[in-house]
């Protein structure tokens, strides 16, 4: 079966997980590539309803069905990590359905800075906070914080309203991911999610163009 | 207890194990919707929720899905197994009930694969979820692992059962119906009632399958359309 590259984005709640979806995929969508998402979450399908109305309904950018919501029985982290079959049976559908798509998006919400992806679930895992939570972070570490392929630091607008100082982020970031990439972001004006989906092409998708583009040359 | 009884034991404990991967942990059967409209008021009220559908559901109709895939694929009669993964699949009404079971199967078989690789039955009922010509619920591929693992049927019976039981007090304890103490005198006050239901059940054949339970049907729909839930149905 067709293997999609998959990215995990896995991060606490309000951290900016589905914005930064919401941000990436246009982006995305203009060079060519096709990408489906599915969110996890702990109690609704909110977020997976908005990015539908938002990325589908309203601007076309991908069909409405390659938006998923998942319950997720009040445990996102079991839902990604130690039991991901329910998200498999997804993926597996897709990748058997939909050979098509370039990359799926897999969102995870959960407050833990402990969130991992399961290896067989993502190949690629990021891992987004925001300033609001204090510039102790990423200090504090925390397997999602150190162990992600990129971590993303978000509301960077807000820094100085909550007193969070980006060069201590910064420094911090250096240290405890030595040297692993970090991007800091603001998902309302997109600094920085240019950079995002650089990572994305180059790390995930290895730089090769869209599948639809590829099937044209042919 | 000699090797083959250890080797039985081992594997009813990793089977068993809230540990292994299945995606069970997300339902809750109707549960939450109950929960949400407040019918449903702590532990006595669970109890009797637990009972009804290992009476009228799990067991009428799941247990003896699965001790005729036991015993059919004790035979190697693959045939048999494919209709009575057809009439398990027909006889789960609940559309969301339907997919994860099927999901669930399907990953349970795929999870087993990997470290059972010789066993004819296994082997051709992955094939068949493969190739579409099975559905892979829940119920029938939990016995082709049974089998596989060499569990015999009344142990089997259990902890399907006992899987049952303990994901619903889970689903309880994180909707916060009941404390984790309780969760724990509710799974030992069912174990009679597994008992008896594994006995009524054991020796059925797979045209006795039957559940009723209109009224747990009905939730389990309501569930479905619920706008916010933890769980999947």
């Amino acid at each position: 079966m067709n293997h999609i590259p998959r990215i995990g984005i896995g991060g606490p709640v309000g951290s900016g997980k589905s914005m930064l979806i919401e941000r990436l995929v246009p982006m995305l969508a203009k060079i060519g590539y096709s990408i489906s998402i599915i969110s996890n979450d702990v109690i609704s399908k909110e977020d997976a309803n908005r990015m539908r109305t938002n990325l589908a309904t309203k601007r076309g950018l991908l069909p409405e069905n390659m938006v998923i919501g998942l319950a997720t029985g009040g445990c996102p982290h079991t839902a990604v990590r130690e039991d991901p079959s329910m998200n498999l049976s997804i993926i597996e559908e897709m990748e058997e359905n939909h050979p098509e798509l370039d990359l799926i998006i897999i969102e995870s919400g959960g407050d833990n800075i402990t969130t991992t992806f399961s290896p067989i679930l993502a190949d690629y895992f990021m891992y987004i906070i925001d300033v609001a939570g204090g510039d102790k972070y990423p200090r504090k570490g925390g397997l999602g914080i150190v162990n992600c392929d990129l971590l993303v630091i978000n509301k960077i607008d807000l820094a100085e309203l909550v007193g969070a100082n980006l060069e201590i982020m910064k420094k911090d970031a250096e240290k405890i991911r030595k040297e692993k990439p970090f991007e800091f972001i603001n998902c309302k004006t997109d600094q920085g999610v240019k950079e995002v989906m650089e990572h994305i092409i180059h790390d995930v998708l290895f730089d090769l163009s869209p599948k639809s583009i590829q099937a044209q040359k042919v | 207890m000699n090797i083959d009884e250890m080797n039985e034991e081992l594997a009813v404990m990793q089977l068993s194990d809230s540990f292994f991967p299945t995606g069970l942990f997300a339902t809750s059967n109707g549960l939450e919707f109950l929960f949400s409209k407040n019918q449903i008021k702590g532990v006595d009220d669970l109890k009797k929720l637990i009972k009804i559908n290992i009476e009228q559901q799990i067991g009428p109709s799941d247990c003896v899905a699965l001790v005729n895939t036991l015993e059919n694929a004790s035979k190697g009669d693959f045939k048999k197994i494919i209709q009575i993964d057809e009439m398990s699949f027909a006889m789960k009404s609940i559309k969301e009930i339907r997919t994860a079971s099927v999901n669930s199967g399907i990953q349970l078989i795929k999870c087993v694969s990997e470290f059972m690789k010789e066993n004819k039955i296994f082997n051709e009922y992955q094939n068949a979820i493969k190739e579409k010509n099975i559905h892979g619920i829940f119920p029938v591929a939990f016995a082709i692992c049974c089998n596989a693992l060499n569990i015999k049927k009344e142990k089997s019976m259990t902890m399907l059962l006992y899987g049952f039981t303990v994901s619903v007090v889970g689903a309880a304890l994180r909707l916060g119906l009941i404390q984790h103490l309780e969760g724990q005198k509710i799974i030992h006050e069912i174990k009679p009632i597994i008992i008896q239901i594994i006995e009524k059940n054991v020796n059925k054949s797979i045209f006795d399958m039957w559940q009723f339970t209109p009224q747990l049907d009905i939730v389990q729909m309501s569930h479905e359309k619920m706008d916010s839930k933890m769980f999947i149905t």
